[in-house]
């Protein structure tokens, strides 16, 4: 179900051919092939365990993979120290050294990274309360979040890598997270990759969607064309539900007793009589493409 | 270089407690203790024994010495401690993915950690151990001028014995850390792949190691092997004549007499092949955290 729809013309950000890794002697990941181009913004989705952690970590060089992988044009595990001067990532809200003051914390990122900027990212708090002269260990979860992202923005990167940034943030924090996100770092020459469980919450600023199943790459599209390719039907009649169904839904779920289908390339004229047509949202086609009976080859234990 | 020396000052912020704030503290309890020894009776404030009437001046050096093994004592075992906990620090504070994230290499990362227990610990160390010195010849020579036993003439020589010890005291730690470097990168190195389980680790190491050479090769013990000699004469710098020499003669100390024995009596080849050892453990540590990113 990959489309890729990237010109070859444009110098991918990001390429995969054949990208395999084993732990313990488990394959995680099954040979992925991918490029991402750059000035997008792309959500990599999958269930725990899927391989999303490990696919990113192939990106930033903190793992050794089979196959190759070109970030930039570069090998990122045998260049991590040199690619990361253009590629910035969170992959832990927590991970920031606690025993700093928020002043030594910027005053130490301007003389490491070179493309750290001390004055965005003291631009970039203005308004929280987040001081210079605090100390990590003393700022709540939400306020470490906003500085961590804070050090990233103030990175001039071309490749921004969000590893579940907001886990364990209340609402109110994840979209203040990603509304600056957009707002105030988002250009494009940029790009951005996203992982999250709460798909919902940054679908709307998606332009790319990888969806990874048991180490697979199981759907990779632009949001447009997932908009044009999968219909949600809500159907109530069961002789119109038997009717749907001889067109080969995805996935048929009943929610408060009414029928949900969806359906990957039917042509919606075709679809409308049965009932209620919408355009799934990204956890709904999340739900569909990853429960469908092949989903999971391995029998249930 | 900037990166590197911003990673070294890291540390510094990191480890201020051991680097800064210990030696801090531990030279206003000696000033406490010295004041203490003088005014209580403690110390024959008059200099009247058989020794001080032979040479008067000698409360001074040995003073300042003293003062000098001990802090290169307290610079010894910070440093093992150092080396047993910083390398893996990253890893215990949940930071691991955050230096990963920057620009430096994880050899770099583990360089600036050995450089800065080298030069930002000695450097505090030998600072302390001169002020430690200073507060030591200040109450000594206030005491002695209270009591009649010095005049403000004396001040030239005190300066000059200050001058002499600080000397020894700066190549002592010079050689020291030379002679060591190994070992702090082996413990280094430990701990970046075990963590603080190094601490244990890396005392146990030489009587395992002798052990197991003792079971293959033999030997009358396991503590008569090759290994246990070589780590034997690895555990302490080499003697130096003119330290037993003036100990019992009424010469003044002479810090570049000192200097000179001590360096002519260092095995520099042993020394040379420890710094190749040293970076060749860093590397491997480096290479290891480069493929682990526990976090």
């Amino acid at each position: 179900m990959s489309e890729l729809s990237v010109s070859t013309a444009v110098e991918p950000i990001v390429s995969a051919r054949g990208l395999r890794k084993k732990f313990g002697g488990k394959e995680i990941l099954h040979g992925l092939d991918f490029d991402i181009p750059p000035g997008r913004i792309y959500g990599l989705i999958g269930h725990n365990g899927a391989g999303k952690t490990t696919t990113l970590n192939a990106m930033l060089g903190l793992t050794a993979c089979e196959g190759t992988i070109r970030v930039l044009g570069e090998d990122p595990f045998a260049k991590r120290a040199k690619l990361m001067e253009n590629v910035a990532f969170i992959s832990d809200v927590a991970s920031l050294p606690r025993f700093l003051r928020v002043r030594e914390l910027f005053a130490l990122l301007s003389n490491i990274h070179p493309n750290f900027s001390q004055d965005k990212a003291r631009s970039f708090l203005e308004g929280t309360d987040i001081k210079p002269e605090m100390k990590v260990k003393h700022l709540s979860k939400g306020m470490v979040a906003q500085l961590h992202l804070a050090v990233v923005m103030a990175i001039d990167a071309k490749l921004l890598v969000l590893d579940e940034p907001t886990l364990g943030l209340d609402i109110t924090y994840r979209k203040r997270f990603y509304r600056r996100l957009l707002e105030d770092y988002m250009t494009e020459e940029r790009t951005l990759i996203i992982t999250t469980h709460q798909v919902d919450e940054i679908e709307f600023m998606l332009s790319d969607i990888m969806f990874i199943r048991d180490g697979d790459m199981i759907l990779h599209m632009q949001m447009e064309t997932v908009n044009e390719k999968f219909t949600q039907l809500v159907v109530n009649d069961p002789e119109q539900q038997a009717a749907a169904r001889a067109y080969g839904p995805v996935y048929e779920e009943t929610r408060f007793g009414q029928t949900v289908m969806i359906f990957d390339g039917v042509d919606r004229a075709i679809l409308e009589p049965f009932g209620r047509l919408s355009t799934p949202t990204l956890s709904d086609l999340f739900v569909a493409l990853m429960q469908r009976p092949t989903a999971n080859p391995e029998p249930a234990r | 270089m900037k990166a590197f020396f911003a990673l070294v000052h890291r540390e510094l912020i990191e480890h201020r407690g051991a680097f800064l704030l210990g030696p801090l503290l531990l030279v206003a309890v000696l000033f406490g203790a010295t004041i203490l020894a003088f005014t209580v009776g403690r110390v024959d404030a008059r200099f009247s024994g058989a020794l001080f009437t032979v040479a008067p001046l000698r409360v001074y050096e040995l003073g300042f010495l003293f003062f000098g093994l001990g802090w290169s004592l307290y610079m010894i075992s910070v440093l093992f401690f150092y080396c047993a906990d910083g390398f893996a620090a990253d890893k215990r504070n949940n930071a691991m993915l955050f230096w990963k994230s920057m620009p430096v290499s994880d050899f770099k990362v583990l360089l600036s950690k050995l450089t800065a227990g080298l030069t930002v610990l000695p450097g505090t160390v030998y600072a302390v151990a001169l002020l430690s010195g200073v507060l030591l010849y200040g109450v000594a020579y206030v005491t002695m001028l209270i009591n009649g036993t010095a005049t403000v003439a004396t001040l030239g020589s005190i300066v000059v014995i200050y001058g002499n010890v600080a000397l020894a005291i700066l190549v002592s730690i010079v050689c020291g850390l030379l002679w060591y470097l190994p070992a702090m990168a082996l413990v280094g190195a430990v701990a970046t792949a075990i963590g603080r389980w190094a601490i244990p680790i890396s005392l146990l190491m030489p009587a395992i190691v002798s052990t197991l050479e003792w079971v293959t090769l033999g030997g009358l013990h396991p503590f008569a092997t090759h290994t246990w000699r070589f780590i034997e004469y690895r555990g302490k710098l080499p003697e130096t004549p003119y330290v037993q020499d003036w100990s019992v003669s009424a010469e003044t100390f002479n810090g570049v007499i000192f200097a000179t024995d001590l360096i002519s009596h260092m095995d520099w080849l042993q020394v040379g092949i420890g710094a190749v050892f040293a970076i060749v453990v860093i590397y491997a540590a480096s290479e290891y955290r480069r493929r682990v990113n526990d976090n």
